[in-house]
This record gives structure tokens, sequence and C-alpha cells, in this order.
């Protein structure tokens, strides 16, 4: 952070799916110790050349749902992938109300992968120099306990939907404190937004249910956070104009003029992402499409800096190789300071 | 007049998510002698496309649209136990719905499968993380008129592929919809799938036109 880079940084969500494709093993041995799970993820981000490196589970994603299912002896609910991230069975950790009231918080201490997450962020920052962040997030863990029923309890049952969220959040927490004690100081917060989409409820009520905590969690922890949100339609503008992100990491809309709009009335926000989409050209393209799509976000966005090249969502194992190797190759092309505008 | 005032009642409560009130107007309904047809078309469908054009402007959202779900499921529910055995097929069509194998994802899946059921449609959901070969097995059974795949992650996409190669192979000549936010209109061509939809809502509509276009072809 206040580091003048001398061209557009590449940041892009090397998880499960590539690091076992580039490394040539499967998620259980991926995540069977601290040390091939360090290595194989350096290998994965090298190779692609990417300027951040951020392990697949330092965010609470189907992590939070191990953790849970795990603290909460329901083993059963945890689905294993050979090259895919672990999934939890939506909905089955909190099916009754009893299930909410009894939920226990975990200790991540006390996860084995969560504690083999801990040692391989601190063999990457050995190795790397490079600070490891983690991250937080309520409602893509509210789906993951409640499933649907989490949609109808907004409407039909909001005070225990507020005491599920209240509970992730104090496990995000918990989470946060680990962290701290076991790799270091967090230098920045990923923040999965995902209640914040136009295609799942009101704007109130995405504040209600995920906002709020964003709030909490600044004042508590006065940590930075980058917000992701993946959706088809988020509510990128409005999150903005209500609470201060450092970054925000998306490739939806796919107009460019949305971003170019979003740049000027949020100058202070890092765009990480804007278009581009790993199940569009990446994924149905070519490298001369990715190439001109690269192009056409770094002569919109990049000037003036508080701008990374970031393909959304995570890279699938299917996305062809030379499609993704066409973007730090097109940020060498035409991303260097200052831009050239031809 | 009677009768349209007790049909609007009935919108009115699936439009609002209420199921006591939908079940109350559901039975005050059969008591005036609406027909069966006449409630879930002029009732219960109509509620429906109602809700969806609500949450198509964004006036609502899936909470609404769950809640307006359960509405419809509980007043089709209803019908069905007046249906005399004679007459108890009442389907609109047959609709075979799953998640392919590696994705566990269902919420999506689930509403459309909800709300279809409750327009009179029936549906086959096959669930999440489903083989290939199970998509083409039940549909040699049941002989759908639409398959839906549905999916949340780009590595689904790849299933989806291999599903709809299997099915053609099979010579299944059901229609082919795919479902999700990571569905573009050029992957639905390369794929060979007839149609997509990128949200619940659109899946729904879509699905009754390639139902109406089965229908049209006489398969």
């Amino acid at each position: 952070m206040g580091i003048k880079a001398d061209r557009v940084p590449f940041f892009a969500l090397v998880l499960e799916q590539m690091i076992t494709r580039i490394a040539g093993i499967n998620v259980r041995t991926l995540y069977s110790s601290p040390k091939i799970y360090a290595n194989a993820s350096i290998m994965a981000h090298e190779f692609f050349n990417v300027d951040a490196i951020a392990l697949p589970t330092c965010v609470p994603s189907p992590i939070e749902g191990l953790a849970f299912a795990e603290a909460n002896n329901k083993p059963d609910v945890i689905k294993w992938f050979d090259y895919a991230p672990i999934f939890i069975k939506q909905g089955e950790i909190c099916k009754t109300e009893e299930d909410i009231e009894k939920l226990e918080i975990p200790d991540h201490n006390k996860i084995k992968l969560w504690k083999t997450t801990f040692e391989a962020s601190k063999i990457i920052i050995d190795k790397l120099k490079f600070p490891q962040a983690t991250g937080a997030g309520i409602w893509s863990v509210v789906q993951q306990l409640r499933g649907a029923q989490a949609y109808k309890d907004i409407k039909e049952n909001p005070e225990l939907l507020s005491l599920l969220c209240e509970k992730i959040y104090q496990s995000n927490l918990d989470i946060y404190r680990c962290w701290t004690e076991n790799v270091g100081p967090v230098p920045i917060i990923f923040y999965l937004g995902y209640a914040f989409n136009k295609t799942i409820m009101s704007f109130q009520d995405a504040m209600k249910f995920e906002g709020q905590y964003i709030k909490r969690l600044q004042k508590e922890l006065k940590t930075p956070i980058i917000l992701h949100n993946c959706g088809m339609k988020p509510y990128f503008k409005e999150v903005c104009a209500e609470i201060d992100f450092l970054a925000i990491n998306g490739s939806n809309p796919a107009d460019i003029n949305y971003w170019i709009d979003f740049k000027k009335q949020f100058p202070k926000v890092t765009i990480m992402g804007a278009n581009i989409d790993v199940s569009r050209e990446l994924f149905t393209g070519d490298p001369a499409e990715v190439e001109e799509k690269v192009k056409e976000n770094i002569l919109n966005l990049a000037p003036g800096g508080r701008y990374m090249v970031s393909p959304i969502c995570e890279l699938p194992f299917n996305v062809p190789l030379p499609n993704v190797l066409a973007i730090p190759q097109a940020i060498e092309k035409y991303g260097h300071y200052p831009i050239k505008q031809s | 007049m009677q009768n349209a005032g007790i049909l609007n009642s009935l919108v009115k409560s699936i439009v609002e998510g209420d199921k006591e009130q939908t079940l109350d107007s559901i039975s005050r309904a059969l008591q005036s002698g609406l027909s069966i047809k006449e409630i879930l078309e002029d009732g219960i469908v109509k509620g429906a496309e109602e809700v969806g054009g609500l949450y198509e402007k964004s006036e609502i959202y899936l909470p609404e649209l769950l809640l307006a779900g359960t509405a419809m499921t509980a007043a089709v529910d209803s019908l069905k136990t007046h249906l005399r055995e004679s007459t108890d097929k009442y389907s609109k069509g047959i609709i075979l719905i799953g998640t392919p194998e590696g994705d566990i994802h269902s919420i999506g899946k689930d509403i459309i499968g909800t709300l279809l059921r409750a327009q009179g449609y029936d549906v086959i959901d096959l669930g999440t993380d489903v083989l290939p070969s199970v998509f083409v097995e039940k549909a040699k059974e049941i002989k759908p008129q639409v398959i839906g795949l549905s999916g949340l992650m780009t590595i689904t996409l790849t299933k989806m592929q291999e599903i709809i190669i299997l099915l053609r192979e099979a010579n299944i000549d059901s229609k082919i919809i795919l479902g999700g936010g990571i569905i573009t209109e050029k992957f639905c061509t390369m794929a060979g799938a007839d149609d997509y939809a990128t949200d619940g809502w659109d899946g729904i509509k879509k699905i009754k036109k390639l139902i109406e276009l089965k229908t049209q072809e006489g398969t």
C-alpha cells in the first residue's frame, strides 16, 4: 500500500482447481501438509505470473462451512472433490431453528484445515516476503449453513436469521484472532459480500444481513477491506456509497462504461477486475479476444492508477491455459505507466 | 363478478406470499363452482406471472419469490386433493432438472422446480452432483419435453457439454436448457443446447416456451 507500481498489477484467484492442475496433485494431497499446500500454491501463481498470492482457504467460504461442520459434529455434510474446492451440502448444518440456537462457533485453532492454512501462509511469507491476508463474509456462510431457507427467513423469521449472522460474525472474528496469533498481523481483509446482489435481495436487506457486519468489522479491527462479489448484478455503487472499501473485486456488469463511471464516482476505491469474467472470453474465447478485453480495461481504467487486471471468479480448470497466459502478456504490452492511449 | 373477485384475491395472496390466505382463496374458489383449470390458469398461473414480472423489474427479490412459491405449492397441493381419480393427470409438461456432477449448488434449480410445479408442470429433480449417465437414464425413462441443467461454477460447463453429447448419442430429443449466471449465449451454442437462462424467472419463461415448441413439433 502506498507504493506506486510501474505497470498495472495482475491479480487472480488461483484456487484449488488451477493449483491441482498445475501442480499435478489432487485436493486431498494439496491439503495434506502445509509444505505441499504452500509450494503448490506458489508454483501455480508463478506459472500464471500473478502479482499477488493468497491461499484458497484463507477466506471463509467452503472452509468456513467445513469449520462449522466439524465444530457441530456434522462431518457427513462435507463433500470432497478431487480437483475442485470442498463443498458443504447447503442447508444441512442449520436445518432447524434449534440447529441455529445451538450452533457452536468454531475455534479455528482446532480445525485441521485452518491449521494447515495458517502454517502454509507462514511458509509463503518466509519464502516470498509477501504478506498474507485472511478473509471474512457473512452471507457466503449463511447460504452454506441454512441453504434456500435463509431467503425465506429474511421475511418470515428475521430475528432467527440475525442470530445466525451474529454467530457467523463471531466466527469471522475468531478467524482474525487465530490468524493474528498464528500468522501475524492482517494487512487486508478479503470480504465475500455475496448478499450485495440485485438478483438476490434488496439493498436494504443486504445492508441488514451483510453490510452492518462489515461496518462492525471495520470499527473493531481497523483493517482495510477488499469487497469481493462475483454476482451477476452487484450493488457495487450502492454499497461503496455506504461503506469505505480499499478495493472492489468483481466482473459484472459487463459494460465498461459502468466501470468508467464507477471510477469517476469513487476515485479512491481500487478496481480489481472490472468486466473480465472467467466464463466469457477466458472460457469461450481465444488469446486475441482476451488481449482485447484486457486492453479495453487498461486503457479505460488504469490511467491514474487504482486499477488491477483481475479475471473473476476463481480460474476454473477448464479455462484454456493460453487464454489465462494472454493476460500478463497483454499487461506487458499495454499496462506500463504512463499508459499509452493508442 | 363474484368469481372474478375470488380469483383476484387468490392472485393477490400469491403475490404477497401469504400461504394461509391463498388456501382460503382456493377453498372459496372451489365452493363457488370454479373449475380446477380456471383456478389454476386464472388464479395460480396469473399470480405466478405477476410475481415474475415484479421480480424482473427488481420490485421484489428472492425472498418474496420463494414465499410466493410456497403459497403456490400449497395451492396446487390443495387442488390435487380435489381432482377425481379419472382426471388426476393434469400436467402441462414434464421437465427433468438437475445440477451436474461436481457442483452442489441448488438454490436456483430449487426455485425453478417449485414455481413450475405450482403452475401445473411435472418436475423431476435429480438433485445435485448428478452423474451424466443418471441424466441419460432418467430421460430415457420419463421422456421429458425439457431437460434443465443448472450450475454455478465454470467447471460445471464442461460437464454440461458432456451430458448434452451423451443425451444426443442416446437419441433423446428433449429440448435442453442451461441455467446459471455463468452461462453465455456463446457457450449455449457451443454446447448444443436449445436455450439458456441466467436467473430463475428467465428460466421458467424459457422452459414454458420450449414446451410449447415441443408441443407444436408434435413430439
